[in-house]
């Protein structure tokens, strides 16, 4: 690939590949880094990919990689500083704008979903978010489709136990 | 909690497909028809389906700060692109040379004395600079290259990035060394003196002592005011001495150096338009710093002189 080609990589997936980093951290600020992260390496490794390779589902396996990398990192620093057992979903409320505003359109489904262990949410997100196919799914998250698929089965029956009580708004009821 | 009915149970992962859209149509009207009789199952049907519907919303959603992080990418993207440089390594009849490019151009020909290895070139010792391995980029350059060292070609037309120029006066001496031509030599004090600063001829031979560029930018056909080639790659005058013969001038060894044989060269006396043969009026006396030597009629004519009305170097060319 060229570096035009780069270019048009990042004006038609940078948006989406953030979006599933804002899922994967919960973090405007964190999502950006990572997104960077994601397309930084992109960037060393675009000229060695073939021009008939899928490059979304390259971007979003990069993209998955760098989360899992940050979360491995940061369950290290935690395990560093014993005690201090936050979650930290969007503590900083004197944070940017945007984190705000995303604080604010929190549903209890996002809740729910930011609750999944990370395989599950990174699966449930590229599959039911950015309709990836298993196969991708799997390359992204180093299992094979069938984990997958399992990954993100396992993701809605506990979305559906967390929900348990909760009726989410049916959109349609035509089927 | 109670256990499902079995068939419920066994039903489940197909009901779970069936809900988001997965199944297939046999597999969905066998969960369809189970789901009629089976009030539990039906209402854990209209739920996954209400997840799913809900999440349906959050496709192609904008999140926060999105234009925000792709202005900031996009900025960084174009910093890293800047300090990229792609190269290549390739065997040559100089030895090892590295080849590398910008967006912007060409920006680095690098003898490797230490061995064909990124180790051994400056770039690996730049901190501001990215150099990625390509193949492709550099490939039609190094052709290009190899043909000129071969004499199979004299114009090496790639647009040129000095950004690797140490200064703005290390800068323009490149860009002077730059417009001199195929097959002719000039003095480092007749480029001092181009610039406009006559004292600086040992400036002029340290600037081209860094030069980035080699054969790209021919300091090669900058000698020393002697006639002596003086030095070129640290100490491979001989290097030198092969560059200029594959263009057509002459030299013959001298202490442990090379001296051009100037009177078998055309001369061009500071600006003027047209060539001579070197004993035309007072030639022979003047200082090489004022002229710049053509190896051939030809390559004086290629670099758009004239022949002299006086001396007429084309009815009487210098004989050997």
């Amino acid at each position: 690939m060229d570096a035009e080609g780069f270019d048009t990589l990042v004006a038609t997936h940078h948006r989406e590949i953030y979006r599933y980093l804002v899922r994967a951290t919960f973090r405007a600020s964190e999502a950006d880094d990572l997104a960077q992260e994601t397309f930084l390496r992109a960037y060393r490794a675009h000229r060695a990919l073939p021009p008939d390779a899928n490059a979304r589902a390259w971007l979003f396996a990069i993209a998955s990689n760098v989360a899992k990398n940050h979360f491995r990192a940061e369950s290290r620093r935690r395990r560093a500083h014993t005690g201090v057992r936050e979650i930290r979903i969007e503590t900083d409320g004197a944070g940017p704008e945007g984190e705000t505003l995303f604080k604010e359109a929190r549903t209890v489904l996002d809740t729910v979903v930011a609750g999944l262990p990370l395989k599950q949410r990174l699966a449930f997100t590229l599959r039911k978010v950015h309709d990836l196919d298993y196969d991708a799914i799997g390359r992204s998250l180093a299992c094979s489709p069938d984990s997958a698929r399992a990954h993100v089965f396992q993701a809605l029956r506990k979305i559906r136990r967390s929900l348990n009580g909760y009726e989410l708004p049916v959109g349609r009821d035509d089927r | 909690m109670t256990r499902k009915p079995s068939v419920c149970q066994e039903i489940e992962p197909a009901l779970l497909a069936t809900a988001i859209g997965d199944a297939d149509t046999a597999t969905a009207a066998r969960v369809e028809v189970h789901a009629r009789t089976c009030a539990p199952c039906r209402q854990d049907l209209v739920r996954y389906r209400a997840i799913e519907d809900a999440v349906g919303a959050w496709r192609g959603a904008p999140a926060p700060a999105e234009e925000l992080a792709h202005a900031r990418l996009e900025s960084r993207l174009a910093a890293l692109r800047r300090r990229t440089l792609l190269y290549r390594i390739f065997p040559s009849p100089l030895g090892p040379i590295l080849i590398a490019r910008s967006e912007e151009g060409v920006s680095c020909v690098e003898y490797l004395t230490g061995g064909a290895d990124f180790a051994h070139s400056r770039l690996s010792r730049d901190e501001g600079i990215e150099a990625l391995l390509d193949g492709a980029e550099v490939e039609a350059l190094y052709r290009d290259l190899l043909e000129y060292v071969e004499g199979r070609r004299t114009r090496l037309e790639w647009p040129l990035d000095l950004r690797l120029a140490r200064s703005e006066f290390h800068r323009t001496v490149l860009e002077t060394t730059a417009r001199i031509p195929y097959g002719a030599v000039r003095s480092y004090a007749g480029v001092a003196r181009e610039l406009g600063k006559p004292s600086a001829t040992r400036a002029v031979a340290q600037a081209l002592r860094w030069n980035p560029l080699p054969i790209v930018v021919p300091c090669h056909r900058v000698i020393g005011a002697s006639g002596a080639l003086t030095g070129y790659a640290g100490n491979r005058v001989t290097l030198k001495q092969r560059l200029l013969a594959v263009e057509g001038v002459r030299t013959r060894p001298a202490h442990h150096d090379f001296r051009i044989e100037r009177d078998a060269m055309y001369a061009c006396a500071g600006t003027d338009a047209e060539y001579c043969v070197p004993t035309c009026g007072s030639l022979a006396e003047r200082s090489l710093a004022d002229l710049t030597l053509y190896a051939s009629r030809a390559r004086a004519e290629a670099a758009g002189l004239a022949p002299c009305t006086a001396c007429r170097p084309d009815l009487h060319p210098i004989s050997r």
